[in-house]
């Protein structure tokens, strides 16, 4: 059975959502993900996640990997909004988002990392966001559940819950807003990232929709065309943690349906 | 160790440097720093970040690709805060560079990039990989280090052992970053620190509203 399933609402629409299902628990230790998602020229995608992710230590060594790997077309518009990811102890989990757009494609990346369940000692997670579009929009890996890092005032300043929200959606703000903890800042060369540090998730949350409130591109329409979604996944090996599992979709507008490109 | 490693690293270089602490200021404005032990934890979570950042962008500088990196290291600095802390620092050493360390290493940086930023200059000046990325990890600490003696009147000595005792930390990332000297600039690493972007920002508001010490 694929840990992760897709499952798309039936039929055309202005904004295909599809939602991601976790059929297992994953990732365990030894586990290795990938989800593959593809969105044609003005196709508009949305991925929203139905549960928090639990990052667990599992039976095999070398711990667990989640690769998610996004190609927007041109004018084509992904929202990717997983739940919160919690980093149980022992856990030791990498995560990449690495997305790569066409011309006037948009996209917008929430992640909230969660740092071990309530009175619990998190494991370690490395997450890196990676966005090119002709050129470098955002590149970022963030190491956690190091103490020394996680209790620094330049680290996590003893927060327990890290979130973060790129938009690369239309207009950016000239300049940064602020609060103490939380920023929506613009990019060098487009696109904003909003970032939040809190003691749980519902206050990051919160900030990070206050954040998107601000962003003025954020307020335009979602649709461009109406779009079709086709998902496909397979698993390589069964088990509780060491499988390789693949999964992915493909968005796509009125153009004519083209295989999913492995 | 090399004279423009050294005299970059002074304190006393006309560089501009000494108007940043890096963030130290609004941690001591929020109380998250107040004395040697919380400085210290500041300093680590600052050298492994943003220092380990500036370290592998110097190292990789040693070998051109100017523009590149500049995108790239563009790309890894969310806050422009810092960036434009980054830029000025640069600027700052440009100015004296030109004067003290004419090159045509240093003429392509600046033609390519007339507001480099601070690591990537340093990297052209100093020209070694492994110098290069200490100068600038050490540079990430001594700043905030100085700026908390004089923003909380810390005891002179104990700052300055607090900083020594990071010597094996500011190696061990000076020896990661040399080690990405020849990786290609998209590859490199990019350590993120969400609590420095945060308090860059913060003290970028204040600092338009009240009076600061610092500009950063």
């Amino acid at each position: 059975m694929a840990p992760l399933r897709l499952v798309p609402r039936p039929g055309p629409q202005e904004v295909a959502l599809v939602h991601l299902v976790s059929a297992v628990t994953a990732p365990l230790g030894g586990d290795d993900l990938e989800l593959r998602v593809i969105v044609e020229a003005g196709a508009s995608l949305e991925l929203r996640g139905v549960a928090a992710t639990l990052a667990l230590p599992g039976r095999h060594p070398g711990g667990s990997r989640a690769v998610v790997d996004v190609q927007l077309a041109d004018g084509a518009s992904l929202a990717y909004l997983p739940e919160p990811t919690v980093v149980t102890a022992r856990a030791c989990h990498e995560s990449v988002l690495r997305a790569r757009m066409g011309e006037g494609a948009r996209l917008r990346a929430r992640e909230i990392v969660v740092l071990g369940r309530t009175n619990e000692k998190s494991g370690s997670l490395t997450t890196t966001l990676d966005v090119r579009r002709d050129g470098p929009v955002m590149r970022q890996t963030s190491r956690l559940g190091t103490p020394e890092v996680d209790t620094s005032p330049a680290g996590l300043a003893g927060r327990r819950v890290f979130g973060t929200e790129l938009l690369c959606w239309d207009d950016d703000l000239p300049g940064a807003v602020s609060e103490d903890w939380w920023s929506l800042v613009p990019l060098a060369r487009g696109g904003s990232l909003s970032t939040a540090l809190a003691d749980d998730a519902v206050t990051v949350e919160r900030a990070l929709d206050e954040a998107r409130a601000r962003h003025p591109g954020s307020s335009g329409s979602l649709t461009r065309s109406r779009t079709r979604f086709r998902g496909d996944g397979h698993t390589q090996s069964h088990g509780s943690g060491g499988g390789h599992h693949r999964a992915g979709g493909f968005a796509f507008g009125a153009e004519p349906v083209r295989s999913l490109d492995r | 160790m090399n004279l423009a490693a050294l005299m970059i690293a002074d304190s006393r270089f006309p560089g501009g440097g000494h108007v940043h602490s890096g963030g130290l200021e609004e941690a001591v404005a929020r109380r998250l720093v107040h004395d040697e032990a919380s400085l210290r934890s500041f300093l680590v979570g600052r050298l492994r970040t943003a220092g380990a950042l500036g370290a592998v962008f110097a190292s990789a500088a040693c070998r051109g690709r100017y523009e590149e990196l500049d995108a790239e290291l563009d790309a890894r600095t969310p806050s422009p805060a810092q960036r434009r802390a980054s830029r000025v620092q640069g600027r700052g050493i440009a100015r004296a560079a030109r004067k003290a360390w004419p090159s045509p290493a240093l003429a392509e940086l600046l033609r390519v990039t007339p507001r480099p930023h601070h690591p990537v200059i340093v990297g052209v000046l100093v020209g070694e990989p492994f110098e290069a990325a200490q100068t600038v990890a050490y540079h990430a600490v001594t700043g905030p280090a100085t700026g908390a003696i004089r923003l909380l009147g810390l005891d002179p000595f104990g700052v300055n052992a607090v900083l020594a005792r990071l010597a094996p930390e500011i190696d061990a990332v000076a020896a990661m970053a040399a080690d990405h000297a020849d990786t290609p600039p998209e590859d490199l690493p990019a350590p993120s620190a969400p609590g420095l972007d945060l308090l860059a920002e913060a003290h970028d508001r204040h600092h338009s509203e009240e009076v600061r010490l610092f500009v950063s």
